[in-house]
């Protein structure tokens, strides 16, 4: 039994506890896409190799469906508003905030099929894989959209400027993921390119100028979504 | 090194032999001519039936890695049953090695022989289609032979699985598994991670069985004249006959249907009579394979037990022993260079290792090396090796060492600002086309 101390008891715990994991959520799901997009241009990490910042971005993003869960079902379980179970998945069924709660929903089918998709990813063609993990760049903003405009809380004080740090971060990453893709060199030209830079007359003179590119030498095996 | 067991080829050799191409000479055989020397098509009507001939006959896939080919089928036999999925079946003659002609002559004078293997290999396998991959203007307009042949069969209704030809792109690595797959699915001819195998899922995701030209032909032999035929040439371990490519210092390249276990010395040997003199070296294997100095080759046989001892491999049976007025290091600079070249450009290792050892391996033919480049290319020989998706990085790697090894002396000749070589004239083949876009790669 809660006492009414700092206006939480029995009515108000289901609701409180669904806005705090629906803000940790928002914030796993930042960090999961941010993790995402340094992974597809194999970056790295201060301290940690490469594979473990695609393990992060794993790991990190079960959890962040944990509290998604959580998030769902204790907005379910609160007899304040009127939410079905349903309307978890399905959107635009819930009575209460039919719109908001209807991107929440949208956000979840997009998130259920990426995890889906990747815990089955060995079974599945690369296209597929990529195809549906592309979903979550549009997972992303309808989730911050729900989170904002489903209720007040997220619209002024402290959490107002944590969303749209949020949406800032998300952004500038993203145009500094398009920028960088934009400097790829296409793969047939590679070879050739770094061959006639080390070929050149001069370079085998001063060959010891060039930087040790030992330590670029990880493989590419990880996806590109 | 010779020892008994491995060493000496069985008795008949001399009567059996060649097998696989015509004895008439340099004559291509058509239908007629095929079926007058070989008899009709053995369909067993039971899938699975030739998967134990194959075993008990103990051959190897003759594109270089030598995997047992029965295990293949059964593999894919396996995946078909499993899945329920009727399988594909591809004739590997992309011999992208420039130094081997061995599946182009082969395919060239006996292209019934393998169109015979490959419907034999889609019978034991169940499968519903089979296709003929190579590189079509290679030798002779091989193409059109091969268009020609397929047509014959089609007249005379002796396929039961339709066949198509496919054509490679001009890269190295276009006969590399899984970039054949990919090339056939539309895309470039580059190789991918494994799994899945492409026995259980490659092209359009149907069990895919990839055998050499020359395997099949093999096939075509063993499922007419049994497996205890086919051991009656070669060692036990690693019985039968194998195509090989021949460069001699003073000809063009000879194609010899050699038995497994046959002395190098009478194979490296001029026409003349004369043997490699012992300052020389051979390379064995092609580009991925290994230099040898003809001082240690000549007590070889040709089999993977006998090369083992000096870290060599039969591989495609590509046998160059260079003239002595070239340089070894030059010759090998020219092909790393080559080989660099054609990376697919996907892993790092590859990408950026490659070049690294192709420019110091220049630095070193060209008497420009610096005190460091040796161990440079020695460590970096080292990064690159099982760091790819496919073994381009290992063989280049493997062949890159046998030079530093076996041109030791050479190398010392070449720091001193001296080179043993008197001519400049490039002698291993080497293609000059490189890749320059993805188009070059479809």
């Amino acid at each position: 039994m809660l006492r009414d101390v700092s206006g939480i008891n029995t009515s108000t715990a289901l609701w409180y506890a669904s806005r705090a994991t629906g803000v940790v959520a928002l914030l796993l799901m930042t960090a999961v896409l941010l993790l995402g997009l340094l992974v597809t241009r194999q970056g790295r990490l201060p301290g940690l190799p490469r594979f473990a910042v695609t393990g992060l971005h794993r790991n990190l993003s079960l959890i962040a469906v944990v509290f998604v869960v959580l998030h769902v079902l204790t907005a379910v379980a609160d007899s304040y508003v009127n939410i079905p179970l349903t309307a978890a998945v399905v959107p635009l069924t819930s009575p209460y905030e039919r719109l908001w709660l209807g991107l929440g929903a949208v956000s979840l089918d997009i998130t259920i099929a990426v995890v889906v998709t990747s815990l089955l990813r060995r079974h599945l063609s690369r296209r597929l894989w990529r195809g549906v993990h592309l979903l979550a760049y549009a997972s992303w903003p309808v989730a911050w959209v729900h989170s904002v405009f489903s209720s007040g809380d997220l619209r002024h004080g402290g959490l107002f400027v944590l969303a749209v740090a949020c949406a800032v971060v998300v952004v500038i990453a993203v145009l500094w993921r398009l920028a960088a893709a934009g400097r790829d060199v296409p793969r047939a030209e590679r070879v050739g390119n770094l061959m006639s830079a080390l070929h050149h007359p001069m370079s085998a003179l001063h060959h010891h100028r060039t930087p040790d590119a030992t330590q670029n030498w990880a493989p590419e095996r990880t996806g590109r979504p | 090194m010779t020892t008994a067991t491995h060493g000496a080829p069985a008795e008949d050799t001399a009567t059996s032999l060649p097998r696989l191409l015509p004895r008439s000479g340099q004559q291509p055989e058509d239908w007629h001519a095929h079926t007058a020397r070989h008899g009709r098509l053995p369909y067993r009507d039971r899938p699975g039936d030739l998967v134990l001939d194959l075993s008990a006959a103990g051959l190897t896939g003759r594109g270089g890695a030598a995997f047992p080919a029965h295990r293949k089928l059964s593999a894919v036999l396996d995946a078909a049953d499993k899945r329920r999925r009727p399988p594909v079946v591809i004739a590997n003659g992309a011999e992208s090695e420039p130094a081997s002609d061995k599946d182009a002559t082969l395919l060239w004078l006996a292209p019934h022989l393998v169109l015979d293997g490959l419907q034999l290999a889609a019978e034991a396998v169940g499968a519903d289609a089979a296709i003929l991959y190579t590189h079509a203007d290679r030798r002779n307009d091989v193409g059109r032979r091969l268009r020609q042949a397929i047509a014959e069969r089609v007249a005379v209704r002796v396929d039961r699985v339709p066949v198509r030809l496919a054509e490679a792109p001009p890269r190295f690595l276009s006969g590399q598994e899984t970039a054949l797959v990919g090339h056939l699915a539309g895309g470039p001819a580059i190789p991918t991670f494994m799994p899945p195998r492409i026995t259980e899922r490659g092209l359009a995701g149907a069990p895919t069985l990839v055998q050499n030209a020359e395997t099949l032909a093999h096939v075509a032999l063993i499922a007419r004249h049994g497996p205890r035929w086919f051991r009656q040439v070669g060692t036990r371990a690693e019985p039968g006959s194998m195509l090989c490519t021949i460069r001699r210092a003073d000809g063009t390249p000879r194609v010899a249907e050699i038995p497994l276990g046959m002395p190098l010395k009478s194979l490296i040997a001029s026409p003349d009579g004369q043997s490699a003199g012992p300052d020389r070296a051979v390379l064995i294997g092609g580009y991925h394979g290994t230099w040898v100095s003809a001082a240690d080759a000549v007590r070889l046989t040709l089999d993977n037990a006998s090369l083992a001892a000096v870290g060599a491999r039969v591989g495609a049976g590509i046998l160059i022993t260079p003239p002595p007025d070239r340089c070894g290091l030059i010759e090998t600079a020219a092909a790393v260079r080559y080989l660099a070249l054609e990376s697919a450009g996907q892993c790092g290792p590859c990408l950026n290792g490659l070049p690294r050892i192709a420019a110091a391996l220049t630095e070193i033919a060209v008497g420009r090396q610096r005190h460091q480049t040796l161990a440079d290319l020695e460590r970096w020989a080292g990064l690159v090796t099982g760091r790819g998706a496919c073994h381009h990085p290992d063989g280049t790697a493997r062949f890159v060492r046998s030079a530093l090894v076996t041109f030791a002396a050479e190398i010392d000749l070449h720091r001193r600002g001296r080179c043993s070589g008197t001519s400049k004239k490039p002698f291993l083949p080497i293609p000059r086309d490189s890749a320059r876009t993805e188009e070059d790669w479809m």
